[in-house]
């Protein structure tokens, strides 16, 4: 168990891809928040914002191959591994263009090219898929890493520990993502959890603990667990601590949960780093917020523009 | 790709072929799928023994491929299911049925749900083979039948073959399949001896097979209630129509409605719960369909709606046998004759 420090070498080009994702994954969410309201999007929305640094420092590491498992808490994390916006958007928009065609909404996306073979709603179930595949990798179907990645409520769940104990006794390429946000919706984690998380990992496998509201923390340590997993070394367990900005679900902010931007915003904390390294101008973060924005107007566009799901052609 | 090597539908052997017992006849399916094909493998508690799923398992060609797990039947069910996401042809094997039930959030809201959930841009090659069915006392909790229970999920295929012939070229089916089959096999059948061809061979997953033919009553029993319902038919000489549905899920509605119109009788023997059930599914389906070809309203003869009882008495009151399946059928054809146009 490590508490990492940031790598203040990272180079100009990886610290802008990370910008980039989070910045896309935040204005995403906040435009989600924004026309929720309206009713355009007719399936329940689980927003990321305050925990972009995770996703993205981890998917830097992963290769379209790699096979990443999902849970409810999903756009985020599939966009930091890949999914096109406009197929994010359509699918919200409830549109046959969507991911998953309409039939999946929020909260069940997927993008075989990248690497992203479906999520789940049900908590801490995908956990053990992310094992299969990397069961799969060790049995010959390729050259890729299982990735389950899931919050610290799913750790309650009885599939969290036999997830962990097959791909131990195997030494199996996986990498397990606590994303800990420290509340099940509203229960926090002192009530929810009697064990200690990092605990329970780390008599199975090598477990790192890192401020997951610092993105280069994370992409530091999971640079390290992805090349293990990738060469061999079993299981890695990473522990990200974070903070969920809004309501488990919803467009609104969540009353119990205290933020200090200073301390607690990933995209503020990279941003002011790399300013004051000097790597980007004021007007180059701005030109990059509203790059992002007019992104989000295309994939918003496209969204409306695309038909909707032909109920006579739904087979049984 | 292997599969298209032997995709052929092979007649039912007429006798004088090898014979094989049921249990190494899926064991057969399980080696040569796995000879054929590297990406098939076998994954389940004891699945390494050679004493596993009852002997089921013994002297695979290719050990490596056979994985034995904790006792972790959820998880294993996902670990199932995201290497079949990720290109290989998983078969999950169980010993008992029973122990389906503690792997329910995987089976029924991940691995009958993935390709619905997505269009169906997904294959999902998975199989999932359980021994069903009573053994020596067990008791409720080791002697269940559950494939109408499973049978109402969308997204899984429920496979019940009741020969060795059947078992071997519906679980290569199985195997071949794209998308996730439950595949329950009797306890009771595993010592069955039947005609089996040698080489690998499929059968058509949703084709019923007449066991019996008749024009005084149609009976639908599937698995061990097909081969009793048989030696019922034997027994007594009855004029019974016997259809073995062969897979509960898709079910050959076509074969029991055209017989049902020829008889113009139905009873359903089925050795699993009552409420619901798989027979409760059959003889709605007829009323539904063909119910001016009825003379009597359909029959049913399953367990009783309770859990299982342990003791000998106990045991030999609550299940049917081919003594009380023959009366059943009997019955049904001393009432009225269908009329016939």
């Amino acid at each position: 168990m490590t508490d990492s420090q940031p790598n203040s070498t990272i180079r100009r080009d990886d610290a802008l891809w990370l910008l980039r994702r989070m910045r896309l994954i935040r204005q995403t969410s906040e435009r989600i928040a924004k026309l929720y309201p309206t009713d355009v999007m007719e399936t329940p929305v689980h927003l990321c914002i305050g925990q972009e640094a995770v996703a993205t420092g981890l998917c830097h590491h992963l290769r379209d191959e790699d096979k990443l498992f999902l849970g409810h808490r999903t756009h985020g994390p599939a966009l930091a591994k890949g999914l096109p916006l406009e197929k994010l958007m359509a699918e919200l928009y409830g549109r046959s263009t969507g991911c998953s065609h309409g039939y999946g909404g929020s909260m069940h996306l997927l993008d075989l090219e990248h690497g992203l073979p479906g999520s789940s709603a049900i908590v801490g179930g995908s956990i053990a898929l992310g094992v299969g595949a990397g069961l799969a990798a060790e049995l010959g179907a390729g050259h890729f890493v299982g990735v389950s990645y899931f919050g610290d409520a799913a750790t309650n769940a009885g599939v969290f520990y036999e997830s962990l104990n097959f791909a131990a006794l195997r030494a199996l390429p996986v990498l397990f993502v606590c994303e800990d946000n420290g509340f099940s919706n509203v229960m926090p984690k002192s009530e929810h959890s009697a064990h200690d998380i990092v605990g329970v990992a780390s008599q199975m496998m090598p477990t790192a603990s890192i401020d997951g509201t610092d993105v280069l923390a994370v992409n530091d340590a999971a640079g390290r667990a992805v090349s293990r997993a990738r060469g061999g070394q079993g299981p890695q367990f990473l522990h990200c601590r974070t903070k969920r900005w809004m309501k488990h679900q919803g467009p609104e902010r969540c009353d119990l949960i205290e933020v200090d931007i200073e301390r607690d915003c990933p995209i503020h904390k990279l941003e002011r780093f790399m300013a004051s390294s000097g790597m980007v101008t004021p007007r180059e973060l701005a030109d990059l917020r509203s790059a992002i924005e007019s992104e989000i107007d295309a994939a918003i566009e496209f969204a409306e523009r695309s038909p909707r799901p032909d109920p006579n052609l739904m087979e049984a | 790709m292997p599969w298209s090597r032997f995709d052929c539908d092979y007649a039912a052997p007429a006798g004088g072929e090898r014979e094989l017992t049921y249990c190494h006849a899926v064991r057969e399916a399980i080696d040569q799928a796995m000879q054929l094909d590297s990406r098939v493998f076998a994954i389940g508690l004891d699945a390494d023994d050679k004493f596993g799923v009852f002997g089921s398992m013994s002297d695979l060609s290719h050990p490596e491929r056979v994985l034995g797990t904790p006792i972790s039947e959820n998880a294993m069910t996902g670990v199932a299911l995201g290497a079949a996401l990720s290109g290989l042809r998983p078969i999950h094997v169980h010993l008992r049925n029973d122990f389906l039930l503690v792997a329910m959030d995987q089976i029924v809201n991940y691995v009958a749900k993935w390709q619905d959930m997505f269009d169906r841009q997904v294959q999902v090659p998975l199989v999932i083979r359980s021994v069903i069915g009573r053994g020596w006392g067990c008791g409720a909790q080791h002697s269940q039948t559950l494939h109408g229970m499973f049978a109402q999920i969308p997204g899984l295929k429920v496979i019940t073959p009741s020969t060795p012939y059947d078992a071997k070229g519906l679980l290569a089916a199985a195997i071949k399949n794209d998308s996730p089959v439950l595949f329950f096999e009797h306890r009771w059948l595993y010592k069955n001896t039947g005609a089996v061809p040698e080489e690998i061979y499929t059968l058509p997953i949703g084709k019923a097979a007449h066991l019996h033919r008749g024009n005084g009553l149609t009976v639908v029993a599937p698995s061990l209630a097909a081969i009793h319902a048989l030696k019922a038919c034997e027994n007594d000489d009855l004029d019974v129509d016997l259809i073995d549905p062969r897979t509960i899920k898709p079910l050959d509605l076509d074969t029991i409605l055209a017989s049902v119109r020829r008889t113009g009788r139905l009873l359903v023997v089925d050795y699993d719960f009552p409420f619901a059930g798989f027979a409760a599914e059959v003889c709605a389906a007829v009323t539904e369909q063909a119910f001016d070809a009825l003379v009597a309203p359909p029959q049913r003869l399953t367990f009783p709606d309770r859990g299982m009882p342990a003791a000998g008495p106990l045991e030999r009151s609550y299940y049917p046998t081919p003594e009380r399946i023959g009366e059943a059928m009997r019955e049904l054809l001393a009432g009225q004759p269908a009329v016939t146009v």
